[in-house]
């Protein structure tokens, strides 16, 4: 009966029915790792300018094994090859080039290829993939590399522009070391430091000034919100002063020497292990930046990493106590819910 | 140009492209009369309405069809003019079985009205509304003669101008080209209430509404700031009033109002001109219909004739959605019949809507930022697929307006309105279970 009422647009067939809202912005992770891919660009472009083509290398090298890997793992859990290629997002890629970047040229080459596998099968593929992970892949490969290269950590390679022809780069123990160890003041301008020339240091580190156009670049697209990782900065700078003294001198080179940087702005802002709310965040980058300076003043090292693999591993808690009020939502007396529990 | 006051905005939210240059500046024109017209008896929040005619009895525009079932439901009116060939059980574009009345139309428009109210009381105004069949016509559908008799004093109605959902200019057009009208309803709305303050508040992209509006007495214009969910009650309650509804309250707590446009038309309808609800505006847009238009429709009209009306559909149709894009319900098939609630009929291609797979929450908390009722979609929509309906209601799932603000916003593409409606429906079973 029904099929003689109804008359039929011949063009329109095989509709889709889907929840609301129809519309939705065009931004995907994908999109949103892309993007972090490219704001990391400077940073990497200015590695090699300093570093020489082994830098372009071990970038490769890491970017590659963390791609791979997380393919790997995928097609082991017997996922079809067509679901894995749509379902990439590039967040291995961002994983790949952080870990390259915050190595030395010193390091042997199959270390960012096994901290890359690590990072991505270990901390991101065996807890569920994107947006499972407890911890910041990235960070967790960094000190994983850390620890098992044991013999070139503290020893970094300075960057010299001629490097890239051939010409073999110094060696020598970054500027934090020596700040950290001593309270002396660096032998560098702070422009230098900033610029990173004659710095020693790692791949993607050195130059900080790249590492800031990125983080703008990302900020203009919305994607990260700089307030938070620049209270984590300043809290660093503030904390080191507070440490040795108030030596106000102290201030810019304890935040432009060392891995604060790309840690604050590239890996403390991953989305995954930053709390849910405005006012968690305020509170976890501001806790981030005390814990930071204090353990870099204990050790007498470059222990970002540490601090913020620290920090991730309380972000549930924060997620747990502070959530938002809602809209209209009005105070009960304490007395009164008590009842309404007993009840 | 046309000064504007300080538009009055609500924090969160989230800007839209509005894309409603399509039909904004199209007057409102009546379908050609369709050969039959499909009513269903279930249009409103509610009890759905009993048949009461047979088969083959002659109807006019505006003959009773169905009679409200209880306090909360509302009354159903034939549209046109002819004689009744079916009652019958029809799943409609929404895959609902309804009970639906068929009427053949004779194309002779012959029409009844009620009789003249002799003495316009509050009371004789609610009762006519109440008779009348006369729903929230802004989308929700809740009988309006229940709205009219709050449980506590009421001194503002806040008229809904804001028409906030992408695509639809239905309002706006009503609001252009009846603004009379539309104020009388208003008044009559008010008189019903006793209330003394009216408030229209109006998205600031209309700003010729708000200009016709700044003209008239008696009713105070606040403009707007463009932003979605801005149609949402609470949200223009306090961006007009500046007051705030407390969760799980209804506007009458705070002493106010709210009525949509067309609501308010169709009161005035009702009361001074004697007409039933029987016909309704609703926009038809996209990128998918030949010429978008802002049409007059009668209650039933199957969709193939509006779309045929507006030149056809071009090839790639991707969705038809009853209402908005935001809050709007995607048509599983052709075969629906225009309702009360439909303020709008859009046809889109692949290019304008969203067709990503969901991946993983990436806990970029997008959800939590702009959620206008500020609450934290994420946790709601893990635990309600996780079954713990307790703890999404500890999240606020009661509380989600069902805006699709998070989703909207969602690099992951969760459906996240999907899940806390699912929630909302498990958590409203275990109470009921409860008691």
């Amino acid at each position: 009966m029904q099929e003689n009422n109804v008359t039929t647009s011949p063009n329109i067939e095989n509709l889709t029915v889907s929840p609301s809202p129809h519309v939705k912005k065009v931004h995907t992770t994908k999109w949103v790792m892309i993007n972090v891919c490219v704001a990391l660009l400077p940073a990497c472009i200015m590695g090699v300018v300093y570093f020489g083509l082994l830098a372009l290398a071990i970038i490769a090298l890491s970017v590659a094994s963390a791609v791979i890997s997380e393919i790997v793992f995928e097609l082991i859990c017997k996922k079809k090859f067509k679901d894995i290629l749509r379902a990439f997002d590039f967040s291995s890629c961002v994983t790949g080039l952080l870990i390259a970047m915050t190595i030395g040229t010193n390091y042997p080459l199959y270390a960012p290829v096994l901290g890359s596998a690590f990072a991505i099968i270990v901390v991101k593929m065996l807890f569920g993939g994107t947006g499972k992970n407890i911890v910041n892949p990235a960070i967790a490969g960094r000190i994983f590399m850390f620890i098992s290269f044991q013999a070139v950590v503290g020893v970094w390679p300075a960057p010299a522009i001629g490097s890239i022809f051939g010409l073999p780069p110094t060696s020598g123990a970054t500027e934090l070391a020596g700040m950290l160890g001593n309270g002396a003041l660096p032998s560098l301008s702070n422009w230098d430091l900033l610029l990173g020339t004659g710095l020693a240091g790692s791949i993607g580190e050195t130059c900080k000034l790249a590492l800031l156009v990125g983080a703008i670049y990302l900020a203009v697209l919305r994607i990260i919100d700089l307030r938070f990782p620049t209270i984590f900065v300043v809290t660093t700078g503030l904390m080191s002063v507070a440490l040795n003294g108030w030596r106000f001198e102290l201030f810019l080179p304890s935040i432009l020497s060392g891995g604060l940087i790309i840690g604050a702005f590239f890996m403390a802002t991953d989305y995954v292990t930053t709390p849910n709310t405005k006012l968690a965040n305020y509170i976890y980058f501001f806790l981030l930046g005390i814990i930071t300076a204090i353990l870099r003043d204990a050790t007498k090292m470059e222990v970002i990493s540490f601090a913020i693999l620290l920090m991730n591993l309380t972000v549930p808690l924060f997620d747990k106590f502070i959530i938002q009020k809602p809209f209209g939502k009005q105070k009960t007396p304490k007395k009164e819910t008590a009842k309404n529990e007993s009840k | 140009m046309i000064k504007l006051k300080k538009a009055k905005f609500f924090p969160y939210g989230v800007h839209i492209p509005d894309n409603k240059t399509l039909t904004s500046d199209l007057k409102i024109v009546d379908i050609t009369p369709p050969g039959k017209v499909y009513i269903s008896m279930s249009q409103h929040i509610g009890a759905p309405a009993t048949p009461v005619v047979n088969v083959g009895d002659k109807v006019k525009v505006g003959t009773l069809i169905g009679s409200a079932n209880g306090a909360v439901s509302a009354n159903v009116y034939s549209s046109v003019s002819g004689e009744v060939i079916g009652i019958e059980s029809l799943t409609n574009g929404l895959n609902q079985k309804q009970t639906h009345v068929i009427i053949q139309n004779d194309f002779l428009g012959e029409t009844v009205t009620f009789d003249d109210i002799e003495n316009v009381t509050p009371s004789a105004i609610v009762e006519r509304v109440r008779l009348s069949g006369i729903v929230g016509l802004g989308g929700a559908g809740f009988p309006t003669a229940v709205k009219l008799s709050p449980a506590l004093p009421v001194d503002t109605i806040v008229i809904n101008g804001a028409e906030c959902e992408p695509y639809l200019t239905c309002d706006y057009r009503l609001m252009m080209e009846h603004p009379q009208e539309v104020l009388e309803g208003v008044k009559l709305i008010a008189s019903a209430v006793g209330a003394k303050n009216i408030v229209i508040g109006i998205e600031k992209n209309k700003p010729e509404a708000i200009k016709l509006f700044s003209q008239f007495d008696g009713i105070s214009v606040v403009p707007l700031k463009k932003q979605y969910p801005m149609g949402s009650e609470k949200h223009l309650i306090y961006c007009t009033t500046g007051r705030k509804v407390p969760l799980g309250k209804m506007p009458f707590d705070v002493g106010v109002i709210v009525s949509n446009v067309k609501t308010a038309l169709e009161c005035y309808r009702a009361v001074k001109l004697n007409l039933p609800l029987t016909h309704i505006v609703m926009t038809v847009s996209g990128d998918g219909i030949e010429n978008p238009k802002n049409v007059r429709v009668p209650l039933g009209t199957p969709l193939s004739d509006i779309i045929s009306f507006c030149g056809g559909a071009k090839d790639g149709v991707e969705k038809i959605i009853a209402g908005g894009p935001m809050m709007g319900k995607a048509l599983t098939s052709i075969n629906h019949y225009t309702r009360k609630t439909d303020s709008g009929l859009l046809l889109l291609g692949k290019k304008s809507t969203s067709l990503d797979y969901p991946t993983n929450c990436i806990n970029c908390a997008r959800c939590a930022y702009n959620c206008p009722m500020r609450l934290m979609p994420m946790y709601i929509e893990l635990y309600a697929n996780a079954k713990d309906y307790e703890k999404a209601e500890k999240y606020g799932a009661m509380s989600c307006i069902e805006c699709g603000t998070c989703a909207y916003n969602c690099p992951a593409k969760r459906p996240l309105v999907q899940s806390i409606s699912l929630a909302k429906a498990k958590i409203k079973e275990m109470k009921n279970a409860r008691k």
